[in-house]
């Protein structure tokens, strides 16, 4: 009996174990290709010929479209980007459409995620995003913001800047409706490599709930420092 | 009617061929990511994809890519690598992609 019952909480140990290394997977496991890439020594010029591949639906600028079927890269982590890639790469995230460009047939290996994204983060943001509905004074505005404060801030940060040590991405600049999809896909269990965190935290909205943060996510104003100069800049690398 | 005015009417049915023409630029919509971006996997001449997989689309007969486009967009045809491509489609109508059809069509294979 005694035996039995040791070897019944080994059974359920060793459960318990799968089941959170199988949750860890799924939102940030260690390891892998992701931390390989975070230590390599990105090589800009070759990040500049990878990113050729992406420019071709995130425009040459990586400001993607106000539409959001593409989201804009400029202005985001390059621990947020690497894991992305990573996790596309792995499944780990479903995406058809940019699957067949993550493949290291298509892009490279490891190495090839460290150099583009290097050369992402010398792209300026848009100054243009999408944004949603509601401009400020608006009762929606209010409350998205409200729920911002009351959900959000604390790893999203005061003004959607994330968090680039824990992979939380920066969302303020972001088009609108791609936050909208990618928010309500976290919501509902469709987003494989989402934080369980925010699955947990984001539950219980409604989608007018989740019409009125992200429209309020959409408004907040980026740094000008991390602008482009006007909206009609054209990346000079590519013509 | 007057001649003046037989005149403007022509003059206004020129203008707005014109215009939808040159509003539905099929090379350019090809080359758009706002119209989900073509080039990214069929090549930026159309007979260059990024895998064996993807067509080459170069002077392929203009009906028969319109079709195709058709029922990628409305899902009647969802075999192959099209679950890539569904989800570009919403990003454009039926008068565009006749467009990019036409212009493929007339490219050298």
């Amino acid at each position: 009996m005694k035996f039995k019952s040791k070897l019944a909480s080994g059974l359920v140990i060793a459960g318990l174990s799968i089941m959170m290394s199988t949750s860890a997977f799924a939102w940030n496991e260690g390891g892998g290709e992701k931390d390989e890439a975070m230590h390599l020594t990105p090589d800009l010029e070759n990040g500049r010929e990878v990113y050729e591949v992406c420019s071709a639906c995130h425009y040459p600028e990586g400001w993607g479209t106000e539409d959001g079927t593409f989201p804009q890269l400029a202005g985001q982590y390059r621990a947020v980007l690497i894991k992305q890639l990573a996790d596309i790469r792995e499944r780990n995230r479903d995406n058809p459409t940019m699957y067949p460009f993550a493949l290291p047939e298509s892009i490279g290996d490891a190495q090839a995620l460290a150099d583009v994204v290097e050369y992402i983060s010398t792209l300026p943001m848009n100054p243009d995003n999408g944004k949603g509905q509601w401009a400020e004074g608006t009762a929606e505005f209010t409350q998205g913001k409200k729920l911002y404060d009351d959900n959000c801030v604390k790893c999203h940060g005061d003004h959607g800047q994330g968090d680039k040590v824990k992979f939380y991405p920066r969302i303020e600049g972001q088009h609108y409706k791609y936050m909208l999809r990618q928010f309500e896909w976290i919501r509902d269990g469709k987003r494989r490599n989402a934080n369980p965190d925010m699955v947990k935290q984001i539950k219980a909205f409604s989608d007018k709930d989740m019409q009125m943060v992200i429209n309020y996510v959409s408004r907040i104003k980026v740094d000008k420092k991390d602008l482009a100069p006007s909206k009609d800049w054209k990346n000079p690398d590519f013509d | 009617m007057s001649k003046k005015l037989i005149l403007s009417i022509a003059a206004v049915c020129l203008s707005t061929a014109m215009g939808s023409a040159q509003a539905l630029d099929g090379a350019a919509l090809f080359k758009n990511p706002q119209k989900g971006g073509c080039t990214a996997c069929h090549g930026k001449d159309a007979k260059s994809p990024i895998m064996p997989m993807y067509p080459k689309l170069a002077g392929q007969n203009s009906a028969y890519l319109l079709q195709q486009l058709k029922d990628i967009k409305s899902g009647k045809r969802n075999n192959g690598m099209t679950a890539a491509m569904k989800g570009i489609m919403h990003m454009v109508n039926d008068d565009e992609m006749k467009a990019i059809s036409d212009y493929l069509a007339t490219l050298k294979p």
